[in-house]
This record gives structure tokens, C-alpha cells and sequence, in this order.
């Protein structure tokens, strides 16, 4: 890392610790607003997340970031090749689906988890894959294509729910992951399992592939400009095809894990209320995280500290549930301003590179 | 103060510019524009010509000289402002805004009451530019969006109408319709600017012509006056000088052969037009001639980046007409692209762009478990860093930290050494000082005397004739000539720059 990069990342820093001050400020501005006290809740946020005293919170907070990490890493990485994939949320509800298909299958105990994680990957890599193709050979803007394959794995996922794969005792939630099936959990009682491990040696393989194989050189190469991947020899569809697929298949993943690691139900809820959010919650991860991979690890764990929290804010100062979400949104949009600012600068001059003439 | 008589609408005197980078664009430059003429800006690459246009219309301001307007001595501020005192520019790059219609172009950004698109359409009739005023602009051929642009200007009501180098994206046809209409325009006393490097389209439709080089006048005529090879001379007029020392050549088999070779430019125009010619080993092949001529599209086809539309191009004995730029490459073609932000990754480390153009085929850049040995490039940029002494902070740097010139070491570095046997040079030493300029050209002629093809796509006439052993010039698509640069005279270049062919201009021609 160059001096100049170096310096760069330690303004960044900066300017996310003023922005989670800005957002504190105006939760707090929001919840006395509301009559309530922001100190209170505030205590209550940061005690039942990032309570050094008390792992269970601690473990809480990962395993939200769990999930966040793995959809963080799939905007991440079409970011970085200059594609605006939002696609991770339908991913994540197709992977689970995987999931609870073999669920739903009479198997030997062995085979529930590596059959899972297979069908979720490859129902989750489908599904990058279809919003590759769109914007591959038709050329369709890939912001469109992916809210609408959102909403279209949400519905599948909502019948199979209802009609297919309902648990007979419990008709709201599907069928859970035979316990052969589900990944040992870290802390006794708390929901944090194996996954955290997972997700993490996941991250890891990822930056790998972007930083060191030659699929995310030619990934990154695009990001850079098409003209550059065309000069270099690099096809550049191919890559953007790549792109997706590998999304989909760690959205898809922590899909999976969402089945298999999340107790205490081990299965999808009414409204898939369980998955819903996760894609989305990834981008505002990947975004603080400057997209890049190693950066979302603590990236993920800030916002997952917010979720975490979001039950002791309302216990410990009763606040509603209501403004414990809103003043958690604002508190995630100002963090995501400056890397926001940070990618878009980037773009920018990016643009303005090319376009410069020598008059 | 007033100046000259009723008939200048414009003086220029003594305009000097140069660039925040030094660049002394013009030298003392005097111009003057008579109401109701079409007055010819002739001159080649980087002779001043879109520069002192800028300064006129206000886009920037010069770094001395003084700008008389009717008379009056005008300090510009900016386009409007020159817009104002009723001179407006069409640049060689259109500024519509795509998603509009034309007629919500024509009167964006104007002040008051909007002209009527009946008013327009009278505008229309009585000038013969016409254009679809309902229609999208992004869905119209760029002739037809100049027009709109032209019509722009004519609705804020400008006396000067400067136009950079209009016809370069049009058809015969449509060039024949817009001269008429320079013609119509003139005749209802408009003063027109028409920056080109045309020396037909000079003698075809202005009645003066000044003819820059190297940012200085050094000629100013009347057109009925002054003839094709005075004008060519004038605008190429120099002395060819062989600084670079060349063994005599010793060419050996056919490396590479285009035959008949068309292709499409990026707006849809064919931007080459029927090329052929071979390159041998040990011999350099100069293609020269104003910039936007085909050049770029003829080396992207080349180099399998632009699809070809019709003929072939066979690499070492092979038909490479549809192989990928990959299996090209693997084959022994190196590439150094036009601009520097093609040739590099900007964001991305010296290390990992002195390898850009392997990354695809070679196989010794990874190891058994699929990661690249970075270790392995690592060495190797550090190889050709110090090889050409290419100046970087670190090779963990990102290739944008680095200078212009050390930025065009880099590719030229990369792509002398990955062991091509056919090399296509594009502009190589475009926008460098004189050492890296220097240095770069020695390099290309080792590479030649040491068997290599060189094919050389230059618009520095000097260049492409010192280090070309064989040089043809594109003219719109097609090569004018394929000459031998020591037994041709600089008026035989000027007039293939200009759109003659070498037959025409053996064998006498009418102007």
C-alpha cells in the first residue's frame, strides 16, 4: 500500500467516525423528539452490541454481520468491476429456498449441510446469472433487471412458503433444517454459529480472487474501463457474467447460512421476514466499506452492532420499535455517505480521464 | 480605438497562447475576417488552428495578443460573452443533449422569449439546414445533429460562425448539402470559419484561407489565387530531418499482410475503407496523414478490438481475421495504443499493468492452484522499470501516480518486451518531451533491426517519414499512397494529407 493510498484510507476513517456523529446526532435529535431519552437509548443500543462485558451481545453482533458480510461482499465485488448489482436480496431468498428444498428431502444425516450449501449456491449463482445475461446480451441496465429478480424470488419464495414447504405444526414458517443439518452454534445460547467462521474464510477467498487470481484482475480491469479490458484482451461480458455468478453464489450463500446457522428456527419466516433486508443491508456495508473485502469484515460489524442493539433500545429506554428502525436508517444512510462520496469521486475521475482531450 | 475598415468583423492581433504544460500553441498569430466570406483555417495536427478558434469564441483566453470585434478591442470572458458579440463555435465534439429533442436543443438555455419551431423552420428554409425538430437527438446521424448545432448558433443570432473541422463524421453528400448551405449563410452576410485540414474542401468552398503551422500564419490568400500544391506545401513546408541513425533495411519474409480491409467507426460511418498492404519482418511501415483518417479504427481491427466488415488480415502466414485479441496477441502481436488510458489500468499498480496484455494467455503468470505469482511479476516490473528507466515511487503504485511520459514508457516497455514479432505502434511518442520522444523512436527502429515488423501509426509527419523504410498515407479512409519517404517531396505529402492520391498527383491533376 502506497503512502498516498495510506493517507487516503486514514481520511476516510475520519470522515466515518464525523458521519456516525452526525447520525447519532440527528437519532437523538429524532428520539427527544419523541419524547424519549437518546442518552438512555443510546446505552441501550451500545450495551446490548458492543458490551465488551457480556460476549452473548458480543456474539449477537456477529451473527448479524454475518449474513451482511457475505451480501456486502457480492455488491462489493460488482462494484469494483464497475457494475451496480443490487441483485444480493433475491440471491439471498433463492439460496434459503435451496436450502429448505433439500430440507424437505428424506436423506442420510451426512448429506443435509453439503447438499444445502450446493443447492442454495447454485439456486443463488441461477440467479446472478439471469441478471448477467440481461445485461450481457440485451444490454439491460442491471439496476433494473435485479430489483425486479428481488421482487420475483421474493414471491417464489413466499409460495413456496405457503404451499409447498410449510411446517404442518407451525403453517407461518417453512419446514426447519433437520438438526443433522444445521452448522454447531459458538455461544450457547446465542444465535452466533459456525457461519461467522464461514462468512469470514469466505471474505478472505474473495479478496484473494480480486487481488490475486487472474479472474479478479480481469474483473477489476473492466471496472477500470471497458476500453482498457478490450485492449488488454479481456472479453469483457464474459467477465461481467463472472461478475454475477460469483455474486450470486455468496449471496446465495448466505442464504444458505441463514437456513442452516440462524436458530432458533433453522427455516424461512412469514414474509421471508427473516431474509428480507439482508441484500439491501449489504450495500450500505459494502459502501462503508470502501467494497472492498477486507474493509467489510469491520464494515459489517458496525451496522450488525446497530441491529443487535436495536432490542435493548427498545427494552432498556422504550422506545417503539418504529423510531428504534428509523433512527437505526439514519444512523446507516450517514455512514454511508462518505463512501458513497468516496466511490462516487472515484468514478468520476475516472470519467473525467477519459474524456480529457489535450487541446 | 478602431481598427481596419468596415469590412473587418474580426481582428486578431498578435495572439499568443501557451499551455499551463508549457505547450507554446501559437506564437503571434494575426487573423483577420471580412464580413460575408467563408474564410479557410488550414493546417495540420497541433498547428494552432481549434486553439486560436477557442480563444475567438471565448473558451479560452490567450496569454497575449489583442481581439478586435467590429472594431472594438474585446477582452472575452467566456463563450457566452462571445456569444453575446455574435461569434459562435461548432466543435469538432457535438454538445447536444441527447435525450432532447432538437428542437428543445436549439433553444436550451435562452434567454426571454423561445423562437417558434415555425420561426425555426423559416430559419430552415431560407439557409437549407434542415433537421427533424420532433426528434430525439440521440436517434439522428451526426450530420443531421451539426446542423441542429449550426441552427443553435444561428438562432442566438451570430455574424460568426466558426465550424472545427465539420465534415470529418459526414457523407459526400452531406458535406456537398452543408457547404450549400455555408454558401446560402454567406450570401445573408455571415462571416464562416471553417477549420479544416482539407485542402479540397478549402479551394472547394472558402474565399480566403490562412494557412497556420506550428502556431504561426504562414500564409494568408486569396483562395481564386493561390492553387493545391501551394497550399500543401505551405501547410506541411518543412524540412524533413533524418535525426534518427537506420542501417539500410533488410527485409525479410511477409510478417503481416491487410487485404481489402473495411471497417465501422464508432458513429456508424465506415471509417476504413478498403485498405491493403504488407509489412515484412525487419522493416518499419509508416502509416501517416491527419488524425481521424482511419487510423485508429484500422489498428483496433488490426488488433482484433473492432470487428471487421469486410476483407482479411493474415498474422505470420495465419488468417487472424476473427481471432480474438487474446489469441493475437499469444501469437506475437504487441500493441501500444493511442492514448495512455487505454494502454494502462490506471487504477491499478505498475506491477499489475506491466503485465495487462499477457494476463489473458500467458500461462507462466499463475501458478497450480490458480493465483497469479506475484512474486514473479513483482521481478518483472522491476525489470522493466530499470530497463526503461521508467520513474515510479513504487511498483505498488497505482500506474495514474505517474508522469505523462513515464506513464508511456511503461506501455511502450511492456509491450517491446513480451517477445512480439510484429509490433503496432499508434502515436508512440505523442504528448512526450524530446528525450522520451528520442528515446522511444530508437527503440522502434532496434526492434526493427532486430527483425521485427514495426507498423507505425503516426499523424507526426516527421516521425512517420524519418523512421518509416515504406509510409502511406490515410486519407477518409484509404490510403492515398504507399511511398518511400526519402524519394517523395514534402508537397507530394501535403497533397496525400490532403485527399490526393499519389496517381493523381504523378499524373497532373485539375483543382
Amino acid at each position: 500500500m502506497s503512502s498516498s493510498s495510506k493517507l487516503e484510507y486514514l481520511t476516510y476513517l475520519g470522515n466515518v467516525v464525523l458521519a456516525l456523529i452526525a447520525g447519532l446526532a440527528l437519532g437523538a435529535i429524532i428520539i427527544s423528539w419523541g419524547g424519549y431519552d437518546p442518552v438512555a437509548a443510546y446505552r441501550g443500543l451500545f450495551e446490548t452490541s458492543l458490551n465488551l462485558a457480556d460476549p452473548y451481545y458480543l456474539a449477537m453482533t456477529l451473527s448479524y454481520a454475518t449474513p451482511m458480510m457475505l451480501t456486502a461482499l457480492t455488491f462489493a465485488i460488482s462494484a469494483r468491476a464497475g457494475v451496480f448489482n443490487i441483485g444480493a436480496e433475491g440471491q439471498v431468498f433463492m439460496g434459503a429456498l435451496g436450502a429448505i428444498i433439500i430440507a424437505s428431502m428424506k436423506l442420510p444425516d451426512a448429506l443435509y449441510l453439503p447438499l444445502a450449501l450446493l443447492m442454495g449456491i447454485l439456486m443463488g449463482a441461477l440467479w446472478g446469472f439471469i441478471a448477467g445475461l440481461f445485461k450481457v446480451l440485451r444490454g439491460v441496465n442491471e439496476v433494473v433487471v435485479t430489483i425486479m429478480l428481488n421482487w420475483i424470488a421474493f414471491w417464489i419464495v413466499e409460495y413456496a412458503r405457503i404451499y409447498v414447504y410449510y411446517d404442518p405444526y407451525r403453517p407461518e414458517k417453512t419446514i426447519s433444517m433437520p438438526r443433522s443439518g444445521v452448522l454447531p452454534v459458538l455461544m450457547p445460547g446465542s444465535e452466533l454459529t459456525a457461519s461467522f467462521i464461514i462468512a469470514l474464510l469466505v471474505t478472505i477467498l474473495i479478496y484473494l480472487i480480486m487481488w490475486r487470481t487472474r479472474l479478479g484482475y480481469s474483473m477489476r480491469v473492466v471496472g477500470i474501463g471497458l476500453k482498457t479490458a478490450r485492449y488488454a484482451g479481456i472479453n469483457p461480458w464474459i467477465t461481467m457474467l463472472n461478475v454475477f455468478v460469483l455474486g450470486g453464489v455468496v449471496s446465495g450463500l448466505a442464504g444458505v447460512l441463514e437456513i442452516c446457522g440462524r436458530p432458533p428456527t433453522y427455516a424461512i419466516t412469514t414474509g421471508a421476514s427473516n431474509l428480507a433486508g439482508l441484500g439491501f443491508s449489504g450495500i450500505s456495508v459494502s459502501l462503508l466499506g470502501l467494497n472492498h473485502p477486507i474493509f467489510i469484515i469491520p464494515a459489517a460489524i458496525i451496522i450488525g452492532a446497530l441491529n443487535a442493539g436495536s432490542r435493548g433500545m427498545q427494552i432498556r429506554a422504550g422506545v417503539p420499535l418504529e423510531m428504534v428502525k428509523a433512527v437505526q436508517g439514519l444512523i446507516v444512510i450517514a455512514l454511508a455517505v462518505p463512501g458513497f462520496t468516496y466511490m462516487w469521486r472515484k468514478w468520476r475521475i475516472r470519467r473525467a480521464l477519459r474524456g480529457e482531450t489535450s487541446a | 480605438m478602431n481598427t481596419g475598415d468596415d469590412s473587418n468583423i474580426v481582428l486578431l492581433k498578435n495572439i499568443v497562447k501557451i499551455y499551463p504544460d508549457g505547450t507554446l500553441a501559437l506564437r503571434g498569430v494575426d487573423l483577420e475576417l471580412r464580413k460575408g466570406e467563408i474564410h479557410g483555417l488550414l493546417g495540420e495536427n497541433g498547428a494552432g488552428k481549434t486553439t486560436l478558434m477557442k480563444i475567438l469564441s471565448g473558451l479560452i483566453k490567450p496569454t497575449r495578443g489583442e481581439i478586435y470585434i467590429k472594431g472594438k478591442r474585446i477582452s472575452l470572458r467566456n463563450p457566452a460573452h462571445a456569444l453575446s458579440l455574435g461569434i459562435g463555435m461548432v466543435h469538432q465534439h457535438l454538445s447536444l443533449v441527447p435525450v432532447f429533442t432538437v428542437y428543445e436543443n436549439i433553444v436550451l438555455g435562452l434567454k426571454g422569449a423561445k423562437p417558434s419551431k415555425v420561426e425555426i423552420e423559416k430559419l430552415m428554409n431560407t439557409t437549407g439546414l434542415k433537421v427533424p425538430l420532433d426528434s430525439v437527438t440521440e436517434n439522428l446521424s451526426l450530420g443531421v445533429r451539426q446542423r441542429a448545432e449550426i441552427l443553435k448558433m444561428l438562432v442566438r443570432n451570430v455574424d460568426v460562425l466558426i465550424l472545427d473541422e465539420p465534415t470529418t463524421n459526414l457523407s459526400p453528400i452531406e458535406t456537398r448539402e452543408l457547404f450549400k448551405s455555408l454558401r446560402n449563410l454567406k450570401e445573408q452576410g455571415k462571416t464562416i470559419v471553417l477549420i479544416t485540414h482539407k485542402i479540397r474542401e478549402v479551394l472547394e468552398v472558402t474565399d480566403r484561407v490562412t494557412v497556420l503551422r506550428k502556431g504561426r500564419v504562414v500564409g494568408s490568400v486569396e483562395t481564386t489565387k493561390t492553387n493545391s500544391r501551394e497550399l500543401a506545401k505551405l501547410m506541411v513546408g518543412r524540412e524533413v530531418i533524418f535525426e534518427i541513425e537506420k542501417s539500410p533495411r533488410l527485409p525479410g519474409e511477409v510478417a503481416v499482410e491487410v487485404e481489402d480491409l473495411h471497417v465501422i467507426g464508432d458513429t456508424g460511418v465506415s471509417a476504413v475503407r478498403g485498405v491493403s498492404f504488407s509489412v515484412k519482418y525487419g522493416e518499419i511501415f509508416g502509416i501517416g496523414g491527419v488524425e481521424g483518417n482511419g487510423q485508429i479504427e484500422l489498428a483496433e481491427a488490426i488488433a482484433g478490438i473492432r470487428r471487421i466488415l469486410k476483407g482479411r488480415i493474415i498474422l505470420g502466414g495465419r488468417d487472424i481475421t476473427h481471432a480474438s485479441t487474446k489469441e493475437r496477441y499469444s501469437m506475437g502481436l504487441s500493441y501500444i495504443p493511442e492514448d495512455r488510458r487505454t494502454g494502462l489500468a490506471m487504477d491499478m499498480s505498475v506491477a499489475e499493468n506491466s503485465v495487462l496484455t499477457r494476463i489473458t494467455y500467458d500461462k507462466n503468470l499463475v501458478n497450480k492452484a490458480g493465483f497469479l505469482r506475484f512474486n514473479e511479476i513483482l521481478k518483472y516490473a522491476g525489470k522493466l522499470v530499470k530497463d526503461f528507466e521508467i520513474v515510479v515511487s513504487a511498483l505498488s503504485s497505482p500506474a495514474r501516480t505517474l508522469s505523462g511520459g513515464n506513464q508511456q514508457k511503461l506501455v511502450v516497455g511492456r509491450e517491446l518486451s513480451r517477445e512480439p514479432s510484429v509490433i503496432l505502434a499508434v502515436q508512440p511518442t505523442r504528448g512526450l518531451d524530446v528525450g522520451a520522444t528520442e528515446y522511444i523512436r530508437k527503440l522502434l527502429v532496434k526492434m526493427r533491426d532486430e527483425g521485427k515488423a514495426v507498423i507505425l501509426i503516426s499523424s507526426d509527419l516527421d516521425e512517420a517519414m524519418s523512421l518509416s523504410d515504406r509510409m502511406a498515407i490515410m486519407y477518409e479512409g484509404r490510403f492515398t499512397g504507399i511511398v518511400d519517404p526519402r524519394k517523395v517531396t514534402e508537397e507530394e505529402v501535403g497533397l496525400m494529407m490532403g485527399g490526393y492520391t499519389i496517381e493523381e498527383i504523378k499524373h497532373g491533376m485539375s483543382d
